[in-house]
């Protein structure tokens, strides 16, 4: 079955080619011109990753990825024009996945979007489908972490990053470990995506997100997840 | 400042000179008169001892005629005893031509130089330098009251040699110690008087090296304001000139991105497809999409370039560089080509790695495209903290073209090979992370990039 995708750019001749090339890459392609068109559409028929230009006429990118998150945890790409502005990480802390930079590219993009709809992999001991780590339980299958009996709202990237991290017990995740493993980047991957998403599920894990005590953070190497 | 010293040690020196001779000068008339008084008073006493006369002969050319002569001697009277009796003062010896015959107290008449034993007999007086049993002495020698009777004294000088010694060696510390003042007031006051200068100098510098906001601090200053004005001024268009051809590129390669991606995003679709094109057109899109994949690479380095000059802060993390220089060089190239020394496995430093990134692969990518292939990439510990050397097998670049080839489309001298702006992002981040960047020959030939970097151990 084609994934779908919506594509939200107030650009027409962007969305006409990247349509095309996105079709012709397998995938069922929706648009949206403004914000507003883009929340009415991904209520409509939600799609499978949300494809977001930061430059939008009515309200800005981040303001509609805030919204998005309020409703859905449906994967957001955004797309900046710069990959070392502060908007990548605006981008990212209003809740976006992953991001890319123009001009970018159908097949680079793909790329993207399959990294993010991968599944989550077996952890690296592929019997235990539940993680018991503090409160806080993890049940791989389920796609689901509970706190008190109580389901935890996260998105399903956070919530590979979390599996990911309890798969290791303990041990030291380096960050181009973790950005390989969750978003299937090479050593060049931007490792302030690791640490806007580390920063968001403190917000969701930890009891005191100022003074994390689950999720941890080794200075210079990466992060682990203690109980 | 070195002439300020050399004209004090001049200065001094003639003065010391000229110090010298007139002290020196003086001092011997002055001894040498008072030896004659003296050696003239001891005469008078004698004349006295012997004839009983007050009135002293005058020398023999003063004398009128015959005054003294015929005057007759005391009786009984012993001339060694007189000579014994004259009251002791400085003079080392006197002696006494009387009567025919040498008298001497001390002192040997036969030290007396002939000629001037004569001359003060024939009535003339007389006094020279000389030396007598090693020691200098000045002889005096005055005629008695009759003819052909003279007295003679010596008078040491070692007295006025060690006054004049002593002030020699006074003369020479204060010529010295006055050169050295004058070398200290010298750089003192060269260096007061050309701070301004030398502040101008090292401004001027940063600018030129790229530090366009660099200013001179001296509008206030009375001699250097209007030059430090005008300076300021120059430096301030030309730093505003350079931010608004920056804009000006970011914006053209800005408004590039919608067109470009919709010509790549379409040439992809045409690729995809190019088995299902009639073969006439295959070639002509080959080309194209060529062509199109390079003005893609031009514009995403202006874009680089531009957002360096908007003063982009970029991120830092802590990077092992052989990781780092490994996945970037080994990805550039397309196969393994970098060796990591030992020593320079756990080296870090603090680095934005997209911009390290750019580095490696930028060099390796010159080196594959533009230089006969890449030839191997070191990293090892040393210089800064690491060395990484990227070596080609090219033609090696010229020791003219060695600066200019960093520069934005630097040319080679011969203008054979267009740069572009590959190295000149190099050079950029380089710098970026306080680090240098030279090229040389490779020792096999070919030309080698040596990246120096701070990193450490961790």
């Amino acid at each position: 079955m084609a994934h779908s995708l919506l594509l939200v750019d107030d650009e027409p001749r962007i969305r006409r080619v990247l349509r095309l090339a996105l079709e012709d890459e397998g995938y069922d392609v929706a648009e949206a011109a403004n914000g507003l068109d883009a929340l009415a559409a991904l209520r409509r028929e939600p799609p499978d990753v949300v494809l977001l230009d930061l430059m939008l006429p009515d309200r800005d990118g981040f303001t509609v990825c805030r919204e998005i998150r309020r409703t859905s945890d449906v994967p957001v790409i955004m797309v900046t024009a710069r990959a070392d502005s502060h908007d990548v990480v605006a981008g990212l802390e209003a809740g976006a996945d992953d991001y890319v930079t123009k001009p970018l590219v159908a097949k680079e993009l793909s790329a993207r979007i399959r990294a993010l709809l991968r599944r989550v992999e077996p952890a690296s001991t592929p019997q235990s489908d539940t993680f018991l780590v503090g409160d806080l339980e993890i049940h791989v299958a389920a796609a689901e972490v509970l706190r008190d009996g109580e389901v935890l709202p996260l998105t399903r990237t956070e919530f590979k990053l979390l599996v990911e991290l309890a798969g290791a017990e303990g041990k030291v995740c380096s960050r181009e470990h973790l950005l390989s493993k969750v978003w299937g980047y090479g050593y060049f991957g931007d490792s302030r995506i690791v640490d806007v998403h580390v920063r968001r599920l403190r917000l969701k894990i930890e009891r005191d997100p100022a003074g994390p005590k689950h999720l941890v953070t080794a200075r210079g190497l990466g992060y682990r997840l203690v109980s | 400042m070195l002439a300020y010293g050399l004209l004090a040690l001049g200065l001094s020196t003639v003065l010391a000179l000229v110090t010298f001779n007139v002290v020196a000068n003086y001092l011997t008339n002055q001894r040498e008169s008072s030896a004659v008084v003296e050696t003239a008073d001891n005469a008078a006493a004698l004349h006295y001892g012997l004839f009983s006369s007050a009135s002293q002969c005058l020398p023999n050319r003063d004398r009128k005629s015959n005054e003294c002569s015929g005057i007759a001697p005391r009786p009984n009277v012993d001339v060694l005893d007189l000579l014994y009796s004259l009251p002791s003062t400085d003079s080392a010896a006197s002696m006494l031509y009387y009567d025919g015959q040498w008298f001497s107290a001390t002192g040997r008449p036969e030290d007396l130089p002939a000629d001037m034993a004569t001359a003060v007999r024939a009535g003339s007086e007389q006094y020279r330098r000389m030396k007598v049993g090693g020691q200098q002495v000045l002889a005096v020698g005055v005629p008695m009251a009759r003819p052909d009777e003279a007295f003679f004294e010596w008078h040491p000088l070692s007295n006025l040699d060690n006054t004049l010694r002593t002030l020699k060696i006074t003369l020479v510390v204060a010529a010295i110690l006055t050169a050295l003042l004058g070398l200290a007031v010298g750089k003192l006051a060269s260096t007061v008087a050309l701070r301004p200068l030398a502040k101008l100098t090292q401004v001027a510098a940063a600018v030129a090296r790229g530090r366009l906001d660099a200013r001179l601090q001296a509008e206030d200053d009375p001699d250097l304001g209007g030059l430090a004005r005008s300076f300021n001024q120059t430096a301030a268009t030309l730093e505003q000139r350079v931010i608004a051809d920056a804009r000006f590129a970011g914006d053209i390669s800005h408004e590039l991105r919608t067109p470009l991606m919709t010509m790549l995003n379409s040439m992809q679709l045409i690729q995809n497809h190019c088995g299902e094109l009639p073969p006439a057109v295959r070639e002509p899109v080959e080309l194209l999409g060529d062509d199109l994949e390079r003005f893609r690479r031009l514009v995403l380095d202006l874009l680089e370039i531009s957002r360096d000059d908007g003063g982009d802060q970029g991120s830092r993390e802590i990077v092992r560089i052989a990781d780092l220089t490994r996945a970037a060089a080994d990805a550039a190239a397309g196969r393994e080509v970098t060796t990591v020394a030992q020593d320079a496995e756990g080296l870090t430093l603090q680095a934005d790695k997209r911009r390290l990134e750019r580095v490696i692969a930028n060099l390796v990518e010159n080196a594959e495209y533009h230089a006969g292939g890449c030839k191997g990439v070191l990293v090892q510990a040393g210089g800064l903290g690491v060395i990484i050397y990227v070596d080609d097998a090219g033609p090696g670049v010229p020791v003219a073209d060695r600066e200019r080839i960093f520069e934005r489309f630097g040319r080679s001298e011969d203008n054979r090979r267009g740069i572009g702006l590959g190295l000149a992002i190099v050079a950029r981040h380089v710098e970026w992370h306080h680090g240098t960047i030279r090229v040389k020959d490779r020792p096999e030939g070919g030309a080698r990039f040596i990246v120096e970097l701070p990193a450490k151990t961790s």
